[in-house]
């Protein structure tokens, strides 16, 4: 359960949501990465209403304009490197067969695992996972990159990886939201949202502090 | 989704492990072999009888006491079996339109020659006989008039009573022991196998005017006879005499005209008809055992397909956060069980063959009129029904999947 949820994400930001276990964090970004319907309140996508898109419509928008990285990876098993980062491809309404190659080979180059390309991906260490599931996350350079608990399966050494990886994309004019309670992992982001029970508590960009509207109502 | 990438997920799909696509189209497999190895089998027996009834010709009928036949079984035969005597087949003689009525009378017992015994059916009959069944002599020669009226116990043999009695002796000339009375044996068959499933070289044929002699019967086991004209009015001028002679009242309206014969007139294509109903009848109860087991093959299908859902719930949670929709998804599932049932449709109809092909291969050294046939429609069906099967039982579980919501289908443990 959400309340009073009152966010704006600008094009370009670099987002982190943050808060313990069952704050809410990931219903939220489910419902703004279109992965779920929500029963009431408004979420606008560029100025349009969310909430009356069927599942195909929400299907659609993931396939072209949203995409994820979970913390549990999500590769398919037993398939190479190239073909898990084809995946998202093959769902795309518009993007031509013969482009996908080249697609799929600068997605792999931006997160400098060429040399992996035809491995499968249980050959793979944690870190490679999480880097060939951003690069399948930005292989239909979409607008929005959500990533929920990157850094949550990995070391230290290969988490730095991962949110430089997530900071390229982001310098490189992607939207980056990431979910996440490790406070190193969300300073990564330029703006970090705090939520607590299913409320925004505190709403910080960097160098400057501001209040959440409905801090005060909560205390 | 392009139908492109549609198979080649669902290929992936069903290739991944491998060990238990196998198994899991094995029922498939079973019931499409069946059906094909089935009507093969039927489809070569139908060339069997087809090539007897050219052996025999279609001029030659048989007449038979009783109403049933030798196809209602030995018992039914029982009302009427002495209703033909000699005296009917001398008054066949005049008819014009059959020529050769030749009396049979079945003769029980055995056949001996020194310490060799053997167990043949003991024909005895007329020379006509060799020229209604068109039987052909390898050796030596058959019986004639002559032996008929001199009562000459004279024998012409099949070549497996040849085997069995004399190896490599030359049996002509030879005098052997046949239902206890000494004969002469002066000729013998040439091979011909197996016709309408009885095997023709086990025969010894004896004098019909010695049989009567030796067993003092007045009624016939069987006659045969050809028409001149073809072969229904043949049959129709006999069951006219017959009905005359045995004074046979006329049927009841509405009633079979052979309603209440004492004896039964066939031609070859009336045999031929029965015989390939009779085969048709089997192949038919085999072919629906057969499409039982496809109906359980696809229940397997449906089980391994949801075992698969359950399975593969975070790969389908992923196909659908990457932006497949629902119908991709259904599609994808449903194509992999029409895999399975087509695969297992294809290699069913592969291994049928193979079957029939090593059986007729097998059954041709005995039956040599028996070759490897093929019907391509019951392959084709069996090919659809598998395919339908595929659709039908893989509905359930790709609906199932294409159901699941991406969020639910990610967390599932």
């Amino acid at each position: 359960m959400l309340f009073d949820i009152d966010l704006k994400i600008e094009k370009g930001e670099s987002l982190a949501i943050m808060g313990p276990s069952g704050s809410g964090k990931s219903t939220l970004m489910h419902i703004i990465g279109f992965l779920d319907h929500f029963t009431s309140g408004t979420f606008l996508f560029h100025g349009e209403p969310t909430r009356q898109m069927d599942d195909d419509k929400l299907a659609q928008i993931r396939a072209t304009r949203v995409s994820f990285v979970f913390q549990a990876f999500n590769l398919l098993p037993r398939t190479s490197v190239k073909d898990n980062v084809m995946l998202p491809l093959i769902y795309h309404p518009s993007i031509p067969v013969d482009e996908r190659e080249k697609r799929v080979k600068k997605a792999i180059e931006a997160v400098d695992l060429s040399d992996r390309s035809d491995f499968l991906s249980n050959q793979l260490s944690g870190g490679q996972k999480q880097r060939v599931a951003i690069a399948r996350a930005l292989v239909t350079e979409p607008e929005v990159i959500f990533a929920d608990e990157p850094t949550g399966n990995l070391d230290s050494k290969s988490g730095i990886q991962v949110m430089s990886a997530l900071q390229d994309l982001h310098e490189a004019g992607h939207t980056i939201v990431i979910v996440t309670h490790e406070k190193t992992t969300a300073e990564h982001a330029d703006r970090i949202i705090q939520l607590y029970d299913g409320r925004i508590v505190s709403d910080t960009t960097k160098f400057k502090t501001r209040v959440a509207k409905k801090e005060s109502s909560l205390k | 989704m392009r139908i492109s990438d549609l198979f080649k997920t669902a290929t992936i799909g069903v290739t991944v492990n491998k060990g238990r696509s196998l198994l899991t189209m094995l029922g498939i497999i079973i019931g499409v072999g069946s059906v094909v190895l089935m009507t093969g089998v039927g489809k070569s027996m139908e060339g069997v009888i087809l090539g007897q009834i050219g052996i025999l010709g279609p001029k030659t009928l048989a007449l038979w006491p009783g109403n049933q036949g030798p196809e209602g079984g030995a018992a039914s035969i029982q009302p009427g079996f002495d209703s033909i005597k000699l005296s009917d087949v001398e008054a066949m003689k005049k008819l014009t339109t059959i020529q050769t009525p030749v009396p049979i009378v079945f003769v029980p017992g055995d056949a001996q020659f020194g310490r060799e015994t053997t167990d043949p059916r003991i024909i005895a009959t007329t020379p006509g006989y060799y020229l209604n069944q068109n039987i052909e002599i390898e050796e030596g020669r058959a019986h004639d008039e002559d032996d008929e009226q001199t009562q000459s116990a004279v024998a012409v043999i099949g070549p497996d009573i040849v085997e069995d009695l004399f190896f490599s002796k030359n049996p002509i000339g030879k005098r052997i022991e046949v239902a206890n009375r000494k004969f002469t044996v002066i000729g013998i068959l040439k091979p011909v196998g197996t016709q309408f499933f009885q095997n023709m070289d086990d025969r010894i044929m004896i004098p019909f005017s010695v049989a009567q002699a030796m067993i003092n019967r007045s009624y016939l086991d069987m006659v045969t006879f050809r028409s001149v004209n073809g072969p229904d009015t043949a049959r129709l001028d006999v069951q006219l005499l017959l009905r005359q002679r045995h004074q046979i009242t006329a049927p009841k309206e509405g009633e079979d005209d052979t309603e209440n014969d004492d004896f039964l007139v066939r031609t070859a294509e009336q045999a031929q008809d029965i015989l390939g109903s009779v085969s048709l009848g089997l192949t038919m109860f085999i072919t629906m055992v057969a499409g039982i087991s496809l109906v359980v093959g696809g229940i397997g299908i449906m089980n391994i397909m949801l075992v698969a859902v359950s399975e593969r719930t975070k790969e389908i949670g992923l196909r659908k956060a990457v932006g497949a929709k629902k119908n991709d998804v259904l599609f994808q599932f449903l194509v992999e069980s029409v895999y399975f049932t087509f695969i297992g449709g294809m290699i069913g109809v592969l291994g049928g063959l193979f079957l029939a092909y090593i059986i007729a291969l097998i059954v041709n050294q005995y039956l040599a009129q028996y070759t490897f046939g093929i019907s391509p429609g019951a392959i084709v069906v069996a090919l659809v029904v598998s395919a339908i099967v595929g659709l039908v039982f893989g509905i359930y579980p790709a609906r199932r999947a294409s159901r699941l919501s991406p969020m639910e289908a990610l967390r599932y443990e």
